[in-house]
Order: C-alpha cells, then sequence, then structure tokens
C-alpha cells in the first residue's frame, strides 16, 4: 500500500481538496435539480389546475343547457300532448344487419 | 511507514466525514428548519403573497353513462394588492385595476383611502380576477400593484344538488372548510394539507419514514364520485320548483332511490340556493332538510303499517274487518278521509281507498309491542346516509299505553320522522323486505389514482318477501284504478305508489284544520323496482288531497325516468295487433 500510494503522482491533499471540489459540485448541482424540480412541479400543478378549471367552465355550460333544455314549455312553443297513446310491441332485430 | 499512512487514511476519513456532516447540517437548516420559510418564497416567486393557495378535491355528478361532472371543483384567476408605501400613482393604478377586474365594488374613494394607509404594506382590493385580465395587469408592471394567483370553490351546478352539496367557508375558524352537506360529511377526503409542492425525500426521511413508504394521506385524500345522475337531478328540480309555484307551498322536496343498492339518484328541496353566491341566503336555507326536518307523512305510511301485520302473520292479504268510517279511541275521535264507512272489505281497499279505520284495525291486530318493534326498526336508528346533521325520528307516542298513539301512527299521523328515513322503510317494500343504506357519495377517488368504492352492503330485513310483494300489488292497484280515475296507468309499466294527506300540526298543539302536508311516494318497475320516489309539499294553498297536488308530479317523473333510462317494459305488452293488458308479466 504505501508504495502504491507513493507512486502516485498526486499528494494526499490533492486528492481530498478534489474530492472536497467533488462533493461541493455535486452539492450545488443537487440544489440545482432540486429547485428546477420545485418550479416546473409549481408550473404544472398551476397548468393542470388551470386545465380543471376551464373544464368547470365547460360543465357549468353544460349543466346550464341541461337546465334550460328541462325547463323549455314544449306547450308554449306550441307542442301538444297526443290525444292518445298506443303501446305497441318492439320489431324483434337480429344481431347482424 | 505504516503508523503515517493510517494517520493518513483517519485523516482522509475525518475530512471526509465533516464534509458529509456539514451538507447533512446544511440540508436540516434548509429543508427543515427553514423549510416553511423558503417555502413561501417560492410561493412568492410563483403563486401569491397571502400563503398557501386553497386547495380541496373536487366532487363529481355521475351520469347515466359514468361520465364526471363536477359538482364542486376549484376555479383559478389573480387577486390584485397595493402596497400603499411603493404605490406611487393612485389614480393610475385604480384605472388599471378597475379595467382590470371589472367586477370589483370598490369605489374610486374607497381605494384612495385605502392607497392612503402608509403604515401597510400588503391590502387586498380585487379578488378573482379572470385570468388573461390577471395576466394582462400583472405585465404592466404598475408599482406598488401586486397580482397572485388566487384558487376558490367553484360549483358547476350552481343551485344543483346545493342542500347535498354543501358549502366551504371559515365557519368559526381561520381556514376554510366544510360547514354544511358532503362538504362537511367528507372534510377529511376533500381537505388538502397543502404542502404536497414541496415534499423532498430528506425533509420526510427525517420528520416521518413511514408516510415516506406508504402515506396515510395519500391513502385518506381525494375526490368524491357521488351517485347523483344530473340531469335527473335537475328534472326533479324543476319538478319541484313548478309544483312549489304552482300551490304556493312553503317548500317542497323529493329523493330518487335506487331501493337495491341504496344509490340516490336525485335528493333536491325547493326553494334552493346558488352555492357561488352566499351572500344574500339566509343561513337557515343551508341546512338540508330532507336529513334534518322531520314531518308527520300521512298515509304513505299505511303500507308499511300493512306490510307489517302481514310479516307478523296477523292478517292476510283476504282479511275482512268492517270498516265504520268513524272510531273513537281514547275519547279522540278517528275518521276516514271522508268519513264514511264501508262495511265489511278486504285489506286490499285499506291501501287502495286509503282507509285511516282500516289502518288503525291493522294496528290493534299487530298489537303495541309489536308494532313498536317494527316502527322502531323502520325509524328508530339512523339511517346511515352520508349527510351531517341526521334528525332523529318523533317517536314518543308509541312509548306510551295509549291505544290512539298506536292507531294515528298506523296511518302516519302522531309519528314524525324525516323524508330519508320515510324513504328507507319504503324502500324495503320495493327491496323484498329489506332496507338498504341510502348513501350519495358511490366512491372516493384517491389522489393516488385508485378509486375505493365505499361500502354500502349494511341490510336490514324487516318484512318477508311475500308481505312486501303483497302490500306491493295493493300500491299497484292504487295507480292502476286511484289515481286520475286509473288513467294515469301506463299499461306496460307496473307501479306502486301511495299518496298522503297531513294536517299540519300547530304550534299551540293540535292540528290545523285547513293546512296539510302532503307526500307522495312510488316505485316502479313495481315487482323489480328500478327506482324509489318520494315527493312532498308543504302547506300548499288551495288544495287538500296530494292527488291533487302530486299525482301529475310524480307521473311525469316516472315517464322521464323511463325514457331516460330506458327502463323495459314489465306487463301488459299487447299481442301482435291487440291492445296493451295490464298484468304484470312478472313474478
Amino acid at each position: 500500500m504505501y508504495n502504491l500510494f507513493s507512486r502516485l503522482p498526486f499528494s494526499f491533499l490533492s486528492l481530498v481538496c478534489a474530492a472536497a471540489g467533488i462533493l461541493f459540485v455535486a452539492y450545488i448541482g443537487l440544489i440545482a435539480v432540486v429547485m428546477s424540480y420545485a418550479a416546473l412541479t409549481v408550473e404544472f400543478s398551476q397548468s393542470a389546475r388551470n386545465d380543471e378549471a376551464a373544464v368547470a367552465v365547460l360543465e357549468s355550460q353544460y349543466l346550464a343547457n341541461v337546465a334550460r333544455i328541462t325547463g323549455t314549455d314544449y306547450a308554449a312553443d306550441g307542442y301538444v300532448k297526443p290525444v292518445s297513446t298506443l303501446y305497441v310491441r318492439a320489431q324483434s332485430v337480429t344481431a347482424l344487419r | 511507514m505504516r503508523a503515517q499512512f493510517r494517520s493518513r487514511v483517519r485523516l482522509i476519513l475525518a475530512f471526509l466525514i465533516f464534509i458529509a456532516f456539514s451538507i447533512v447540517v446544511r440540508l436540516y437548516f434548509i429543508q427543515i428548519v427553514h423549510g416553511e420559510e423558503y417555502a413561501l418564497k417560492a410561493d412568492k416567486q410563483f403563486t401569491s403573497g397571502g400563503g398557501k393557495l386553497f386547495d380541496r378535491g373536487s366532487i363529481y355528478f355521475t351520469r347515466k353513462d359514468g361520465t364526471l361532472i363536477s359538482a364542486a371543483t376549484l376555479a383559478t384567476g389573480f387577486l390584485v394588492a397595493i402596497n400603499p408605501q411603493t404605490l406611487g400613482d393612485p389614480e393610475a393604478a385604480y384605472a388599471a385595476i378597475t379595467t382590470a377586474a371589472s367586477s370589483t365594488s370598490l369605489s374610486r374613494e374607497a381605494f384612495i383611502a385605502t392607497a392612503a394607509k402608509k403604515n401597510q404594506v400588503y391590502i387586498e382590493v380585487a379578488h378573482r380576477l379572470p385570468e388573461e385580465n390577471g395576466l394582462a395587469l400583472s405585465k404592466q408592471n404598475i408599482l406598488g400593484v401586486e397580482v397572485f394567483r388566487e384558487r376558490w370553490r367553484f360549483y358547476p351546478g350552481r343551485t344543483l344538488a346545493a342542500q347535498t352539496i354543501g358549502i366551504v367557508s371559515y365557519g368559526s375558524g381561520d381556514t376554510l372548510a366544510g360547514q354544511t352537506g358532503l362538504e362537511a360529511a367528507y372534510e377529511s377526503t376533500l381537505a388538502r394539507s397543502g404542502d404536497s409542492l414541496y415534499r423532498n425525500f430528506f425533509a420526510e426521511l427525517f420528520s416521518n419514514v413511514g408516510d415516506l413508504l406508504v402515506s396515510a394521506r395519500d391513502a385518506r385524500e381525494g375526490d368524491l364520485v357521488t351517485t347523483i345522475e344530473p340531469e335527473v337531478q335537475t328534472r326533479l328540480e324543476n319538478e319541484l320548483a313548478e309544483l312549489n309555484q304552482r300551490y304556493g307551498s312553503k317548500e317542497s322536496g323529493g329523493i330518487i332511490m335506487n331501493p337495491v343498492t341504496g344509490a340516490l339518484v336525485a335528493i333536491a328541496r325547493y326553494p334552493s340556493y346558488d352555492v357561488n353566491n352566499l351572500q344574500s341566503i339566509d343561513p337557515v336555507e343551508l341546512a338540508n332538510p330532507l336529513v334534518e326536518h322531520v314531518h308527520e307523512f300521512g298515509s304513505i305510511m299505511k303500507p308499511l303499517t300493512m306490510a307489517s301485520a302481514l310479516d307478523a302473520g296477523v292478517i292476510t292479504p283476504e282479511t275482512t274487518y268492517n270498516d265504520t268510517g268513524c272510531i273513537t279511541v281514547n275519547e279522540e275521535k278517528i275518521c276516514n278521509w271522508d268519513a264514511k264507512a264501508r262495511g265489511v272489505i278486504p285489506m286490499r281497499e285499506v291501501i287502495v281507498q286509503s282507509l285511516n279505520i282500516g289502518a288503525s284495525w291493522v294496528a290493534r291486530q299487530l298489537g303495541q309491542d309489536q308494532f313498536r318493534s317494527y316502527f322502531m326498526k323502520f325509524f328508530g336508528v339512523k339511517t346511515g346516509i352520508d349527510l351531517p346533521n341526521q334528525s332523529a325520528a318523533l317517536l314518543s307516542n308509541l312509548s306510551k299505553p295509549q291505544q290512539i298513539g298506536y292507531d294515528t301512527a298506523a296511518f302516519g299521523h302522531g309519528v314524525a320522522v324525516t323524508p330519508v328515513q320515510m324513504l328507507r322503510a319504503l324502500g324495503a317494500l320495493a327491496n323484498g323486505g329489506v332496507m338498504v343504506e341510502p348513501h350519495v357519495v358511490g366512491a372516493v377517488r384517491l389522489n393516488s389514482g385508485i378509486e375505493r368504492e365505499l361500502d354500502w352492503s349494511e341490510r336490514t330485513p324487516v318484512f318477508s318477501p311475500e308481505a312486501a310483494r303483497a302490500t306491493t300489488g295493493m300500491m299497484v292497484a292504487v295507480v292502476d284504478e286511484k289515481l286520475g280515475g286509473g288513467k294515469l296507468k301506463i299499461p306496460t309499466m307496473s307501479v306502486a305508489a301511495k299518496t298522503g294527506t297531513a294536517q299540519l300540526t300547530a304550534p299551540g298543539g293540535g292540528y290545523y284544520s285547513d293546512r296539510y302536508f302532503h307526500s307522495f311516494t312510488g316505485f316502479f318497475p313495481a315487482y323489480h323496482p328500478r327506482f324509489i320516489i318520494l315527493l312532498y309539499t308543504n302547506d300548499p294553498q288551495g288544495v287538500t288531497y296530494a292527488s291533487e297536488t302530486l299525482n301529475a308530479t310524480f307521473m311525469d317523473l316516472v315517464h322521464f325516468l323511463i325514457d331516460y333510462y330506458a327502463v323495459p317494459p314489465d306487463r301488459g305488452l299487447p299481442a301482435e295487433g291487440g291492445s296493451a293488458s295490464g298484468e304484470p308479466t312478472t313474478p
């Protein structure tokens, strides 16, 4: 072991400094990654919320249309109830046609 | 040399440990000690200055094809705040803000007065700006005017199922929470912790390693999927509004339920309110009378009395009694609705002609103990419905020895129950004698994406299937022979129904002689029901009997449901070229 280290082209101090440098860069990198991740998460989350809100507006329009159709007074539009109702047996249908 | 090598290795190890320890300490301070501070800084960069954005789970209606439609969701927009200390030109700022927030009620004078409060740095002046307006105002970069992201609760259906969905407000605390309806009943599911954006492995490793592996929050928080069908709900609300307006009633209500599963398809009360605009709402209106108010329902109680006696074996459908028109019990006089005697008649006529004397006679055949036992099964326990503030039934007459209490309870007087309790008990007639748990929420869609079906499988047998079927037959005769003089009969669909008219109780005791509570129940197809309907209208003007007020509403709903769900005929299909008959084809 002694021979091995004595033959290396750099000192222990250099090794330690390099290790510390690598760790520092990794630390900075991790912080950058975490911050970017947080920013993207917020951005995507808000984007999803905006889309949900847009869908809610469409749903609101759908429900308003359902209410309008349900509340339609067909008599006022000139329609009348049938004089009589005749119940008939449904025609049998084949699976293939 | 070996010793020197060891010392160097130790030195390197110590240095590495020191570096690692420093990093751990630094991370600890950043993510745990100062975590909230940094989260707030992040909020300020991306969202609002007022802390966390409001977040809450959604509530969905379920269309008949399974499509989910939002009943309660979140809307997004912007709020505008000013910093009086840095606001340069209040007039220009006011002009820009009112252009962007056209709906703001802030007057120019009020804004100028607000801007003059130089000791403050943050005053909100406009809320709920539309997306594009908020972004446009933000781009103007007006000194002292800040635009922040904002979210709020939004109900796309506005008045639709308002009392059932409920509201979110501050209540007595300082956080927004569900106060009524499903919003309150499922608060723990709908509420959001709000810090999920800033969750990270390192912080959770220190704070709660258990949550990192299996998150209790993810297993609890989610969206509610209700069983309410929006088009049926709309139809029911529309019918109730028309009914209420036509007769000038104090209020009207209705519930449509699947009697086999207990799933409520529609539940409504008129008048209702717009959940998006609560500023002018009387807080009393926020309650849900369908689970919170009790009523004496009148004659729709008779089928329950009849089925109880049939189940107990004290009568059969062929049993006869002598109807004298009026009787005196405990010095109180009880009469039929028309006070006329019918003579010796079978049990069927008690339901078909809605005879009070007959119902009282049946109650006496049961005896007080058995009668009480059945009614306690129907109404003595909570229904299990997932709505808050359920009221208990008023059954005190059944704990007294006077027979009058039992005789009147047999036709729905002297005992008061909620509409949901009444529907649950009547549902047993439609479900082979078994009561189910009425419910509004069928499933919870968890944040993890998993949809968890809720367990509503509790069943309470109260009658034999034979007793339920025999009573159902009597109720079918009501529709086929009595309603509208038999003109409302549907040749291809057996419909079981019963009307109820009860005198309203007067404040000082006793009953009004000219004010009524009308009720109506029915289910179809009678022998394999898909739907059971309960309707009521409270204090209608100018009419006496429920058959006058609720027949049309009930039959409109029946025809709508048959068409909407394509419910197949269960009887009377005409032979080729023949006319329809009225006999059921199913057992």
